[in-house]
Parts: C-alpha cells; structure tokens; sequence
C-alpha cells in the first residue's frame, strides 16, 4: 500500500460530497490540510453519525474501492465510534465520535474550507488531541500550538 | 474550547510553516504523507470498535509501545 496522495484526498473529497456525505478531515491529515508541516501515516474523516449519512457514507466507500461486506457495511452504517479500513486503494480511519469534541454539529459549523475539503478547525484538532492524550500526542501538540497562533494570524486572527 | 496560547513562536518552526504555506496543497501532502508497516495495527484488513474507549484500549493491550498509541 503506497501512501495517501493528494489525488486520493481529492477522490474522498469528490466522492463523499456527490453521495452527500457530511464529513470533515479531522487528526493530522486535517491539520496538513491547513498546512501544518509534518509528518502522518493516517488519513482520518470525521464523519456525522445519522442513518442517512451513514447510508451516503457506505456508497461512496464502495465506489471508491473499498470492499466491504454486508457487516461490514452495516457496521459503518450504524455508526461505531471508530473503524479501520484497509481494503481498499488507501488506509481511511473513520471516526464518529472523536475524542475532545462533543457533537458533529459544533465541529460542522467551525470547519475550514481548503480547495473544498471540509476541515475541522484547528482547535477542534488540538482539543481532540489533549483529550486522546496517547504519546505520539503529546509530542506533537508544542508545534501544533505554535501552528496555531501562526494560521490564526495568517487568517486575521479569526 | 479553550486552547492555551503560546505568542512565541519558535524560530525555526516559524520558518517550516511559513515554507508550508508558500507550497501548492499538492506538494505540502506529497511531503506529509508517509508510508511504513505498522506492527499488528496493518495487519486486518478492518476493525470496527463500539467505542473509542475499546479503541484505545484494543490499541494498549495490542499494538507495541514504539508506536507511540498507548495513552500517557
């Protein structure tokens, strides 16, 4: 498995928005969305946890690629807190109730938009990295703050 | 939501973000996406966890301390 390019980014960005998929770039793929320099294996959506978005969600993985089974599938759909997926052209982690953020709702209405993918503000990146609170966190929230008083200035200080 | 805030920027991360962000969107992922095999974690091709609670567990319980996924 070669690693996620910006040509796959695009293809989840097309594809989920077409089956009408909310969902935003969360963790650090999100943040190098922003344009945070650093390193990641992961690319990880966020996606909002309904029925009909589940359904929108399950399509669009399919015509991306991935091959799940009818469980499998009902298991996305049902929205479990976290999924794995690795049967497809490229790794995509899906979590709908990441830690530090409490509803898709509020995440939704502070987003970024970068060349249309739908991001999750950088506070929401650096709430849910405190919350999580794993080693490879803690290393790097220092350079995340400091990203961040650098794109709040850059955006006027939003 | 309160993020604590740092104004000093060290100089040398300045530099990368300011770097960063003269690059096109294309080449910033280019550079920032990397691909090695992850022990344990690569090795099913889907996992699906109620809770992220079981999640961080599973990965505790699961994956080796190196990958830096156990919680402080």
């Amino acid at each position: 498995m070669a690693a996620f390019e910006y040509r796959q980014a695009q293809e989840v960005r097309d594809t989920f928005q077409r089956h009408g998929c909310r969902f935003l770039f969360i963790g650090k793929s999100g943040a190098i969305l922003l344009g945070f320099p650093d390193t990641t294996q992961d690319a990880v959506v966020f996606v909002e946890r309904s029925p009909v978005n589940g359904r929108a969600l399950v399509a669009a993985l399919r015509e991306l690629g991935f091959d799940l089974t009818g469980e499998q599938a009902g298991e996305i759909e049902r929205g479990k807190d976290f999924v794995q997926l690795k049967n497809g052209p490229f790794d995509l982690d899906l979590v709908f109730a990441p830690d530090g953020i409490e509803r898709f709702e509020d995440a939704w209405r502070r987003r970024v938009e970068v060349e249309g993918f739908p991001v999750c503000h950088i506070d929401d990146f650096i709430a849910s990295k405190v919350a999580t609170n794993r080693k490879k966190d803690q290393e790097s929230l220092p350079r995340l703050r400091s990203f961040r008083e650098y794109w709040l200035r850059s955006q006027g200080g939003q | 939501m309160a993020t604590p805030v740092d104004p000093a920027i060290p100089p040398e991360w300045l530099e990368e973000f300011e770097a960063a962000a003269r690059r096109p969107l294309a080449a910033r992922m280019r550079y920032a996406f990397i691909r090695t095999y992850k022990p344990v974690l690569d090795d099913a091709p889907f996992r699906a966890f109620d809770r992220m609670e079981d999640y961080r567990r599973w990965c505790e319980e699961n994956l080796p301390d190196w990958l830096g996924y156990g919680r402080v």
